[in-house]
């Protein structure tokens, strides 16, 4: 039996056809992964199903039967729920009452809370989902945090299932976790509908993958029939020649560009660094693993100078960084502004500016940094995630920044802008710009640094040098990410 | 071509006034008065003579001024609700250095009386300013507060050391430090007290639509209003930033005494402003914080203000209050109307 099908499917969005024609079956009890890159209408598709957008044209049947969802309340009505990548909690409202809202159980005039308790922790106890329905939002990781999202769509009893680049904030040992309650999903025979761009996730956990290119299906396979050249060529159609891969030129001497020597922190009364160190060389990328929350953002604050109370030395008193922050949206930009807007924000010298030249500094940046845009005058809150996060890119690099941050550079970005955004941070190292890359995506961190260090609750555990020659030697690289990855579990 | 964002602010902008000239219609028909009457008194009155004109204008001109001042903080959404105190105290400073220069060349005067005007209202807008970025506390309670403790040192220190004896009011600059009235150069304006801070207040506006939209300081400032975590991490300093838009914004409004003071009456009076901090309030959402939209919506109020004084007789005055009011209201839920109706179709 079917959980979903969609049947000719097409959602414009003025000109632009987000989704072109779309048919494919979701099977009952399965976990199904739609692949695609930015843009290529996964998330528009979801929100057809989910009610957020009305179709127009085409239908989808749930469960055999044909629906037309006019509101996210029918689709909650039809048990299908949502999980969005920006989550949607109360920060000052305990677990509970974040799942509540909405749905609540009352006795007359007053809550259940008993009742609702009793539930809530026997499906906290049935998905092994480890969470104190007592905590606050703000005590909780990002990807506790997540849990809770998950475990709102169980509370309503929703039985089809839909992740939105669920794994995107997650780290890898956490996204075996979330794996293992997809399958426990399943187990209780519900239907997942799983969106990702990480191929490794969609071998590990796909029963079937449909991709989407450009609005339209373009490929579709079971678990047994999936190959990963027939799959990528998919996503990625014909790639693009941009794509040169920029040489790692070797440096020989090398000056320190920052030196940050037991660094302390609290915030809230909570350590949130002890005693960290690090050192940045001109020409050098260097690396920091770990799972996120273990003081990533705090370095990233006192780095930028907006962090200042402190123990520890600091050097350079006084610092040019540049930094593309982890969270675009709220970091990164100014969504209403334009490209070239956003750019004089930091490199523009002179204090008068017109039309004419905002127009000509989009244009350069629109060819430099290969960004996709249909109307250079849009506000950035129109370009897709990738091209977002290429503008932002070209903003720090192109800036006389001495330290440049990245963190997580290319997390929910497709594969050609990863490409591109990799090979210029190689080409700013080449430029003897002292670099700090943050990620939690460990295929990045190794191809890129040159000095990888794994934080562990606010401290640097461990620093390898010399990542590229580790990873030349036989078996290097396995050895590498066994260790990191305990590492950054805090096993070792 | 005209772009989205113009389009939405032209659209909401005139259906708000349509809106509000509906409602205002209806409120004349329950109280017994026939609308067309008291509307074409209205325009007689304000478009019939020189006079009617000249003092429409002079109504707009500390409208424009005060509007000016208060685009700044929002447009780096600093809810400035404290334009009445500000300006207050930045109008009695610029009267008080007036009378202690007299006899000193207009040349030498209005600068300095100006210059220091701008810096005592400045220095108040610093206060919530400050307040904001040591404690986080919200801009408008703080503003709102220091209405009420600037206008009551205003209040003491003119009326125990500055008032001419059981008036409110100082004493009378000399007449050559007066700004020269429009009536002097064109018979037209006659009786009017339109003066040439009208042409300053326009002056005004356009630099401030230059400040805003043309300069990088403009950028910025309009940055940290849209998204002032973003603008941090881009290397803005946003704290700089509120302080420019405090102590500008506020300065800006003491220019609203050269007007009253310089070029009408020619002392500072207690109670002079009669709202007019607030007032301007309304001037500045319904132009969308464009200072050369606050020329039009300062006109706009400036006709319903002395028009509202000629229908006196058939209406209370209060209805221009009300129609104010209207204004805002439809401004703010018309927007949200016309967002909707151009966000992609769902």
């Amino acid at each position: 039996m079917n959980a979903v099908e969609f049947t000719n499917i097409t959602k414009k969005f003025g000109d632009f056809i987000a989704n072109d024609n779309i048919n494919f079956n979701v099977l009952n009890n399965s976990v199904h992964c739609i692949v695609g890159e930015n843009g290529a209408g996964k998330s528009t598709l979801m929100k057809v199903l989910s009610g957020a957008y009305i179709p127009d044209s085409g239908y989808f049947n749930i469960y055999g039967e044909k629906k037309h969802f006019k509101s996210t309340h029918d689709a909650i009505a039809s048990k299908i729920g949502m999980l969005y990548q920006h989550f949607m909690l109360i920060d000052d409202f305990t677990v509970l009452e974040n799942v509540i809202l909405g749905n609540e159980i009352s006795k007359g005039m007053k809550l259940d809370f008993p009742a609702i308790s009793t539930n809530l922790n026997e499906l906290i106890e049935l998905y092994n989902l480890g969470l104190d329905i007592n905590k606050k939002i703000s005590e909780l990781s990002i990807s506790e945090q997540q849990k809770v999202e998950i475990l709102k769509l169980l509370y309503r009893d929703s039985n089809i299932l839909i992740f939105d680049e669920p794994t995107a904030v997650l780290s890898p040992y956490e996204v075996d976790k979330f794996f293992e309650i997809v399958n426990k999903f399943k187990s209780e025979n519900k239907t997942i509908i799983f969106i990702t761009h990480k191929l490794k996730e969609v071998l590990v956990i796909a029963d079937c993958v449909t991709v989407l290119r450009k609005g339209k299906k373009v490929y579709e396979a079971g678990k047994n029939e999936l190959n990963i050249p027939a799959l990528s060529k998919a996503i990625v159609g014909e790639v693009s020649h941009r794509n040169l891969d920029i040489l790692r030129e070797d440096k020989e001497t090398q000056t320190s560009a920052l030196k940050l020597e037991n660094i302390s922190l609290r915030k809230n009364k909570i350590i949130v660094l002890n005693g960290f160190n690090l050192e940045l060389y001109n020409g050098s990328i260097h690396g920091i693993a770990g799972v996120e929350g273990n003081g990533q953002s705090d370095i990233i604050d006192v780095l930028c100078g907006l962090e200042k109370k402190f123990t520890g030395k600091f050097e350079p008193a006084t610092l040019r960084t540049g930094v593309v922050p982890d969270d675009r949206i709220k970091k990164g930009m100014i969504k209403e502004y334009t490209i070239g807007e956003n750019m004089i924000l930091k490199n523009y010298k002179g204090n008068f500016i017109n039309h004419k030249r905002l127009t000509g500094i989009s244009e350069y940046i629109i060819t430099e940094y290969d960004v996709r845009v249909s109307d250079i005058d849009s506000p950035m809150q129109s370009l897709s995630g990738g091209n977002q996060q290429k503008v932002i890119f070209a903003r720090e690099a192109e800036s006389d920044s001495e330290v440049l941050i990245f963190a997580h550079p290319t997390r929910g970005v497709d594969i050609n802008a990863t490409n591109f955004i990799h090979n210029r941070i190689i080409e700013q190292r080449n430029k003897n710009k002292a670099i700090l890359l943050i990620s939690s995506d460990l295929d990045e961190l190794l191809s890129l640094s040159d000095t990888l260090s794994v934080l562990y609750k606010g401290r640097i555990l461990k620093t390898f040098e010399n990542i590229q020659k580790l990873l030349a030697e036989p078996g290097g690289n396995n050895k590498l990410v066994e260790s990191v990855g305990k590492l950054m579990l805090g096993i070792e | 071509m005209m772009s989205v964002k113009n389009k939405k602010n032209i659209l909401s902008i005139s259906l708000s006034v349509f809106a509000t000239l509906f409602i205002t219609t209806l409120l004349l028909l329950i109280i017994g008065k026939n609308p067309i009457e008291i509307f074409g008194l209205i325009f007689q009155d304000v478009f019939a003579s020189g006079y009617g004109i000249g003092q429409t204008l002079l109504k707009a001109t500390p409208l424009i001024i005060c509007g000016c001042g208060l685009a700044i903080c929002f447009h780096a959404s600093l809810f400035n609700i404290g334009a009445e105190g500000q300006l207050n105290a930045g109008s009695f400073a610029m009267a008080i250095i007036a009378l202690k220069m007299s006899g000193l060349p207009i040349y030498i005067v209005l600068p300095v009386s100006i210059i220091f005007g701008f810096i005592v209202s400045g220095l108040v807008g610093l206060i919530p300013a400050i307040i904001k970025i040591k404690k986080g506390v919200s801009e408008v309670i703080t503003t709102i507060m220091l209405n009420f403790i600037v206008l009551g040192i205003v209040n003491y220190l003119l009326l125990d050391f500055f008032a001419v004896k059981s008036t409110m009011r100082t004493e009378k600059l000399a007449d050559n430090l007066l700004i020269p009235k429009l009536s002097e150069y064109f018979e037209l304006f006659q009786g009017s007290s339109l003066n040439f801070t009208f042409f300053i207040a326009i002056i005004l506006a356009v630099a401030v639509y230059i400040l805003i939209y043309k300069t990088k300081f403009g950028y910025k400032l309009r940055a940290v209003g849209f998204n002032d975590t973003a603008s941090k991490y881009i290397g803005i300093k946003n704290n700089k930033i509120i302080l420019l838009a405090f102590f500008l914004g506020a300065g800006i409004t003491s220019l609203v005494g050269l007007n009253f003071i310089m070029g009408y009456k020619g002392y500072f009076e207690l109670g002079f402003s009669n709202n007019l901090g607030f007032t301007a309030i309304a001037v500045t959402l319904l132009a969308k914080n464009n200072p050369i939209g606050i020329i039009f919506s300062a006109l706009l109020f400036g006709i319903l203000d002395y028009g509202g004084l000629t229908v006196n007789q058939q209406v209370p005055k209060e209805i221009m209050f009300v129609v104010q009011a209207l204004i805002i209201l439809s401004i703010i839920s018309i927007d949200k109307i016309v967002d909707n109706y151009y966000k992609p179709k769902k």
